[in-house]
């Protein structure tokens, strides 16, 4: 149940021979690879279905507890933006305390307890973590409603669509899944002012009930806390809870475009444009890719020593920093390659952008490289257990994504195996370069002609996604 | 009413006993004056290497602002045994991490590694402290990245620039009224020798801490010390320029306009203690009272009470000379700007005149105690604020041990006083940030 596992980081493997005078040309040879020792954590499952996973580690006196609902992407539709607002009115009183009496209880014992519309944390001094915990389940469970309270938050909300509306960040993190899922789809759609003016206080009562639930529920206790203890306090949190089921949606697949394209957004006081390099991808945990596209997006575009942040700041100086990702899980994802550049070189960029993706996509990479990056993750592997909330988060994956159980036990390994003609293929497959999306946000008058000579087809949208016509 | 407050401090330290672990370490000079700080702990296979240079933008001279930030970006440009760009890539190889940051008061480079690359944290900052690449390639390339850094961070920004204006009629006659990212036009017109010699003057050993943290063996740390840093030379003493500030008499009020946002803000500024001063602390507390969490005065009165506000917030940005502690609102309701201000004025003016009550106070000391105990959670968050003591705290490493007693030993009277005497209207900044058209 609580078994520790201790891997060697073979990809870091090199021994060492010290002790010889100081040659400063040479590279330091690094000592015996450290092992890397890790344990699950203890778990046990409550009969309402609520799932706990109990890391001990008793270095700080305290203790973080985090509650997740796994309900999926969850579409809001022509009340999009309901979900925040019910999330934020959890924290607005219970039935036996007002907001100004939850808060005051909180802050007395220096705790910090959160509610969402996707569960909730409390983390507090080991002394005070009771208090804490149980105020966050009071939060989830008993919630008040009140009017007054909604009317604030609704109002709020709307506030704050405004204050983003020329932000061109916050508009390029709305436009990208917009434009890629589209904007009925869970994951494109977003809160406009009419979604939220058209939300009642009974929306989020319903919200509440379809969401906020013990189903799918898992409960991580992570510190100065004993399993026994861990186990005594959430059922006296939450064992009689009752609510809805949950199942995860099933959502179908949306597909790429036939062709490359480039999408913008218009926005006139931007300084700096944020270029996206987009694709949809379906990349489960237990694909047989998934190590091989780990490796292959940290040579793209992993971090300051891959080739996109290599191309785009190191040598033409373009952009603060040029990253990529790309999505796994149960659901869709995307692959993203961004930067925010200014405006004067966005058709450059580009240009840059897709080189990089190209080269990926129809050259080996050398031995070199792909053994830079297996060593970058045996060593983020090895730095992430500092974190004792890591082995938690392993745990929690392996039971969302129906994963083997020695999943991170073989992580390394498999890592270790990927080839250059691996990483290749799936370049090819997850980077797309013909069938993607080039979705800039900011002054399109710098640079439209220069992306209009790029040979792609140019379609303008406003900053809610909507087509323009240039006409 | 000195001996009254001693008591009163003396009391509260003792039914508050400070619960945060206590942090262990070694520490001792190089002949060439370079100051080492070893931690040990063997929880995890990791470990930090850090280096805090004691220069920031306030090291800086009119005319050649920015240099500090800049040489954060230089400074991973490679050296004599490293080609361009190597120095990250070298990090990533060998599966690093590593980063810097610039304040007005030093910068700070660091990497953690799996333990056993112990040596090559060593190697990559030694190389950078005795022979980093200082030429015209690099200059020209971090030129271009740092000016998008600008774009991003400021310029694009929404509020970005605040903190600027407000400075700038804070500090006049002190390198605090610019900001560490500096100006661009002084960048550009920057001649390679003056960057070389902004690096000789002020990148030598003794203005420097090397701080490591994890799982190491003392003594072999200290033999790999020797190895890679004892030829660094030691260059000449530096001294610090000091300023002296005249006090602001009359109420500044500005006006600055930014075109990323659609909601205006009013903010108040005020010229606060330096960050070793107890009054520093007692600010600090001070603003988590007013907006610090859910509880607290600004917020459970303008945002949830009076809805005049969406959001106020409090806080004492500390420097090593001053501060700034500024107060700030962005209205809902369409709530007129100098109502807000109104309100918050109303509270600072209570701050001043009634003492807080004892149970905001215990609210208080629990939650810096909940953050004190958090605050080193990892290698290199040890590292660092080991190396903060002493670089900050005159040479007392031990501070981080001693940061929440301290804290807990200031008083309601010394809160109230420090209210009164340095969050002053006519000594204060006002400024209404305005959505430019």
């Amino acid at each position: 149940m609580n078994k520790l596992y201790i891997i060697a980081l073979t990809g870091l493997l090199v021994q060492s021979v010290s002790a010889q005078k100081l040659d400063r040309s040479k590279l330091p040879k690094p000592g015996p690879a450290p092992a890397v020792a890790f344990s699950d954590p203890v778990s046990f499952k409550l009969p309402n279905g609520i799932t706990v996973f109990v890391v001990e580690n008793h270095k700080l006196p305290k203790v973080t507890a985090s509650f997740i609902i796994d309900a999926g992407p969850r579409t809001e539709g022509a009340k999009a933006g309901v979900l925040d607002i019910m999330g934020s009115m959890l924290g607005e009183g219970t039935a036996t305390q007002t907001k100004v009496q939850f808060d005051e209880a909180v802050d007395q014992i220096g705790a910090n307890v959160r509610v969402s519309s996707s569960g909730g944390s409390a983390t507090a001094l080991t002394r005070y973590f009771e208090p804490a915990f149980l105020l966050m389940a009071d939060a989830l469970r008993n919630p008040e409603f009140p009017q007054a309270s909604f009317e604030k938050l609704k109002s709020q909300a709307l506030t704050g669509i405004k204050s983003n509306a020329r932000n061109p960040s916050a508009i390029s993190k709305r436009i990208v899944p917009a434009l890629s899922y589209g904007v009925s789809h869970p994951m494109g759609e977003f809160a406009t002012e009419k979604t939220v003016t058209s939300i009642t206080l009974d929306d989020v009562k319903m919200a509440y009930q379809n969401n906020i639930t013990p189903s799918r529920g898992f409960i991580t206790f992570v510190g100065d806390i004993k399993p026994d203890a861990a186990k005594v306090l959430t059922m006296k949190a939450f064992g009689n809870w009752k609510g809805t089921q949950l199942t995860l949606p099933k959502l179908a697949l949306v597909s790429k475009p036939s062709k490359t394209e480039i999408d913008v957004v218009d926005m006139p006081n931007a300084v700096q444009s944020e270029i996206t390099v987009t694709n949809l991808v379906d990349l489960p945990l237990s694909s047989p890719d998934y190590h091989a596209v780990l490796l292959a997006n940290q040579i793209l575009g992993g971090g300051a020593d891959a080739k996109l942040f290599r191309n785009l700041r190191e040598k033409h100086g373009f952009t603060y920093g040029a990253y990529s990702s790309t999505g796994s899980g149960r659901f869709q994802a995307a692959f993203t390659a961004n930067a925010a550049v200014r405006n004067e070189k966005v058709d450059s960029a580009v240009v840059e952008f897709l080189h990089e993706i190209k080269i990926m996509r129809t050259e080996k990479v050398s031995e070199q490289l792909l053994q830079s990056a297996k060593n970058l993750y045996n060593g983020s592997f090895a730095l992430g257990l500092e974190d004792p909330a890591r082995t938690a988060g392993f745990a929690r994956n392996i039971v969302l994504n129906n994963l083997p159980k020695d999943f991170y036990l073989n992580y390394l390994k498999k890592i270790n195996a990927v080839t250059a003609e691996d990483v290749l293929r799936v370049s090819q497959k997850y980077f797309g370069l013909d069938d993607t999306r080039i979705i800039i946000v900011g002054k399109k008058d710098v640079y439209l002609t220069g992306l209009s000579k790029l040979g792609y087809q140019v379609n303008l949208f406003d900053t809610y996604a909507v087509p323009v016509n240039t006409k | 009413m000195k001996l009254k407050l001693l008591l009163a401090s003396a009391t509260s330290a003792l039914v508050l006993q400070a619960s945060a672990q206590q942090v262990k370490f070694t520490e001792y000079d190089l002949a060439n004056g370079l100051h080492v700080i070893l931690h040990q702990d063997k929880t995890a296979p990791v470990v930090a290497v850090s280096v805090m240079y004691h220069v920031g933008s306030k090291d800086e001279i009119p005319g050649r602002t920015g240099f500090a930030h800049f040489f954060e970006h230089l400074l991973f440009e490679g050296s004599d045994n490293m080609k361009r760009g190597d120095f990250m890539k070298i990090v990533s190889d060998n599966g690093g991490r590593n980063n810097a940051n610039t304040s007005q008061d030093r910068t700070f480079y660091y990497e953690t590694f799996p333990s056993n690359q112990l040596e090559l944290g060593l190697w990559l900052e030694s190389e950078r402290m005795l022979h980093p690449k200082i030429e015209e390639a690099g200059v020209r390339t971090q030129n271009e990245v740092v000016k998008e850094e600008k774009r991003m961070r400021v310029d694009n920004q929404p509020y970005g620039k605040y903190i600027d204006v407000i400075s700038r009629h804070l500090f006049q006659g002190h390198p605090y009224r610019w900001q560490p990212i500096g100006s661009m036009a002084d960048l550009d017109a920057a001649k390679l020798q003056e960057f070389q010699a902004f690096f000789k003057k002020n990148y030598v050993p003794a203005n420097a801490v090397l701080s490591i943290a994890g799982d190491i063996s003392i003594e072999n740390t200290k033999a790999l010390v020797e190895k890679y840093f004892a030829e660094v030379p030691k260059g000449n003493p530096v001294t610090k320029a000091e300023y002296v500030l005249k006090p602001i008499t009359k109420e500044i009020v500005d006006t600055a306009y930014d075109a990323n946002i659609q909601i205006p803000a009013i903010m108040t500024a005020y010229r606060a203690p330096g960050m070793r001063s107890r009054d520093a602390k007692a600010l600090n507390m001070l603003s988590t009272l007013l907006s610090g969490s859910g509880s607290s005065r600004l917020s459970t009165k303008m945002v949830d009470d009076k809805k005049t506000a969406i959001q106020v917030s409090a806080f004492n940005l500390t420097m090593e000379d001053y501060g700034i502690y500024i107060a700030l609102a962005l209205p809902g309701n369409n709530t007129p700007l100098n109502n807000l201000l109104a309100d918050i004025d109303a509270e600072v003016l209570k701050v001043q005149n009634e003492l807080i009550s004892e149970k905001e106070f215990t609210k208080l000391q629990n939650q810096f105690e909940n953050a004190a105990v958090s605050a080193n959670s990892t290698m290199i968050g040890l590292a660092e604020n080991l190396a903060d003591g002493y670089t900050f705290h005159a040479k007392n490493t031990n501070a981080i041990n001693e940061e929440l007693k301290e804290i807990k030993s200031i008083t309601r009277e010394e809160i109230r006083a420090a209210a009164r005497k340095y969050l002053n209207k006519e000594s204060r900044v006002v400024l209404y940030y305005l959505p430019k058209k």
